[in-house]
């Protein structure tokens, strides 16, 4: 499974949610599908799941609010 | 000991003027400003000639004016209830209709709505402090004071509608004292406010603060949501005193600067809202080796917390499971059977409330307050819900919920209203809220076991999308479960009930 792939489905399972996998830019903060719980479990996943290292004082919302933004981001820090 | 909470934090500004009350991110406002602008706006409230029994309905997230509406309101001897801006429309159709309040201050816009009575807007207010400014204070005498209801917390109900708790002057007084007198708080202390002030864990914050001549150092949701500019903030507020749920904790000790190297005032923490595990609380420690962490203990209607322990390495060491404390000494606390007995010290039972604090029930609401207040010893009581034991020599242990209550992040939620919200969303015949416990024995999620009617969608997750859209209309985010999943038919029990237990064990197996 590619990274887009295996990010979308964290996404999925954390919101419980299919338009992340529809609309690739839909706010994930703005539309009620993460609440700051969600955002650190998303984050667990992410590292988990993925071995990467997110700290939590350089998750800036913005950067991370829509699919196609996380996937970036996180591609950029495979 | 304070004997009147309006009159104390009316002093402060008195003796300090300009001493400040309200740090919202740089943004200040001193005790005379809060003085000034809440007896302009009592002495506007007064002139409108309101039923003096009514609350007032005060609208918006955490902002000066809030405060301002709060003290507005009890100086013309109107009771306040507080309702945070995220409160879908229908809930504060539901609460209007509950509590029949006799106006309403909307610091936020409010959601479209057609409320049947004055609304106070935000310009509206902000020309009542203008032109108020400088009048005389109103007479005292019309305060909120004694029994009279100060504030009405809502709270999730079974049948779907929230109840109004009542917290009398009283009732606040005997908290507030009890918070100055046995957390050895600082002086004028510095205190993070961080709770909406719809949720009374912000009384914790809030009262303590105002009455000891402190200030309230604002962290708005806008801040805590976004991490970055989180741990960017908290350095800059010089915190003493630390307010929060374990869930918002849990969070900051994520951060490895979260400690006491980077915030070297912070030498009290405070929980309330939910249970304080063992992990957190040591891993807390372990970051703040020299500061007092105190687990508390309340419902909101024995007015926020009733019991605390200080967690020391004893405790922890003691406890695997951390106690929630010994009752303060104007409240007895016991421990009851089925036929309401008293039961031996060390055996499980119902959790009983007896002394000041106690409110005198939920507004406009004789039955669900018969059923939940009491008197007892000669002082009102109350039932909690909660399983507990209690050792000889008063420490109480919490064991859990006799019914279906649960605390997510803090909030608290019946089951049976999610079902209510759930059940009465398009595309679901029937439905039941499991509770999802992580190994530390508190609630991580929320799960909806639907029976489906017909729907146009291919897919289980765009039906989800249908219902959670449909819901977040009436009911609060906090409510809505985080997962749906979809089942021919629901578990039932001999009595043709639908058998929670049995999917909660299995969820939990």
């Amino acid at each position: 499974m590619n990274t887009k792939d295996k990010v979308l489905e964290i996404l999925e399972n954390t919101t419980d949610s299919a338009e992340v996998r529809n609309n690739l830019d839909i706010n994930i903060f703005d539309e009620g599908l993460l609440d700051s719980m969600g955002s650190i479990q998303l984050i667990l996943e992410l590292q988990n799941e993925l071995g990467i290292d997110i700290p939590i004082s350089e998750f800036e919302r913005s950067e991370w609010a829509t699919p196609n933004l996380i996937i970036a981001k996180v591609e950029s820090m495979i | 000991m304070i004997k009147n909470v309006i009159k104390q934090i009316d002093m402060v500004a008195t003796s300090d003027p300009t001493r400040i009350v309200y740090n919202n991110l740089g943004e200040t406002n001193t005790y005379q400003q809060l003085k000034e602008k809440s007896d302009a706006l009592a002495s506007h409230i007064i002139e409108l000639d309101l039923d003096k029994k009514s609350p007032i309905m005060v609208y918006g997230n955490q902002k000066f004016e809030m405060l301002v509406a709060f003290m507005g309101s009890v100086k013309a001897g109107h009771a306040y209830i507080p309702i945070d801006s995220h409160s879908p429309a229908e809930r504060l159709e539901e609460i209007q209709n509950i509590a029949k309040p006799a106006a309403c201050i909307a610091i936020a816009e409010l959601p479209e709505i057609e409320l049947s009575v004055p609304v106070i807007s935000h310009t509206k207010l902000v020309e009542i402090i203008e032109n108020g400014q400088g009048t005389v204070a109103p007479d005292p005498s019309l305060q909120v004071q004694g029994n009279d209801n100060f504030y009405i917390i809502f709270t999730s109900g079974t049948t779907g509608q929230p109840k109004g708790v009542q917290i009398s002057h009283d009732n606040l007084i005997s908290y507030v004292n009890w918070m100055i007198d046995d957390f050895s708080l600082p002086e004028r202390p510095n205190i993070l406010s961080q709770a909406p002030y719809s949720f009374d864990l912000s009384v914790m914050d809030v009262y303590p603060a105002l009455t000891m001549g402190g200030q309230l150092s604002v962290l708005p949701q806008e801040v805590t949501d976004n991490f970055k500019v989180l741990f960017q903030t908290l350095p800059t507020l010089d915190l003493q005193v630390w307010v929060s749920t374990p869930s918002f904790m849990d969070i900051c000790l994520l951060e490895p600067t979260f400690d006491a190297d980077h915030l070297p005032d912070l030498s009290r923490f405070l929980f309330c809202g939910e249970e304080l595990t063992h992990k957190t609380a040591s891993a807390l420690k372990k970051r703040f080796p020299m500061a007092k962490i105190f687990n508390t203990y309340g419902p909101t209607e024995a007015t926020v917390a009733v019991s605390s322990v200080e967690i020391t390495n004893d405790i922890l060491e003691a406890y695997p499971r951390l106690p929630i404390g010994y009752s303060k000494a104007d409240t007895k606390m016991t421990v009851v059977n089925s036929k309401n007995e008293v039961v031996p010290n060390g055996d499980e039972g119902e959790l009983i409330i007896i002394g000041p604090s106690v409110s005198k029930g939920y507004i406009n609401n004789p039955d669900k307050t018969a059923s939940a207040f009491f008197e007892m010893d000669g002082g009102n009581a109350y039932r909690t819900g909660d399983a507990a034991t209690i050792s000889s020599d008063g420490m109480l242990l919490y064991r859990g919920r006799i019914d279906f209550q649960v605390k997510l992040h803090g909030y608290r939620i019946e089951l049976e209203e999610v079902d209510h919200h759930v059940s009465s969303a398009p595309y679901v015949k029937q439905a039941i809220t499991i509770p999802k416990y992580d190994k530390d024995h508190k609630v991580s999620q929320l799960i909806a076991y639907v029976v489906q009617k017909e729907h146009p969608f291919d897919r289980d997750i765009e039906l989800t999308a249908a219902i959670k859209k449909d819901m977040a209309e009436t009911t609060m985010s906090y409510m809505i479960p985080q997962k749906f999943v979809y089942v021919d038919a629901l578990p039932l029990t001999q009595n043709g009930k639908i058998d929670r237990k049995k999917l909660i064990n299995e969820v939990n197996a």
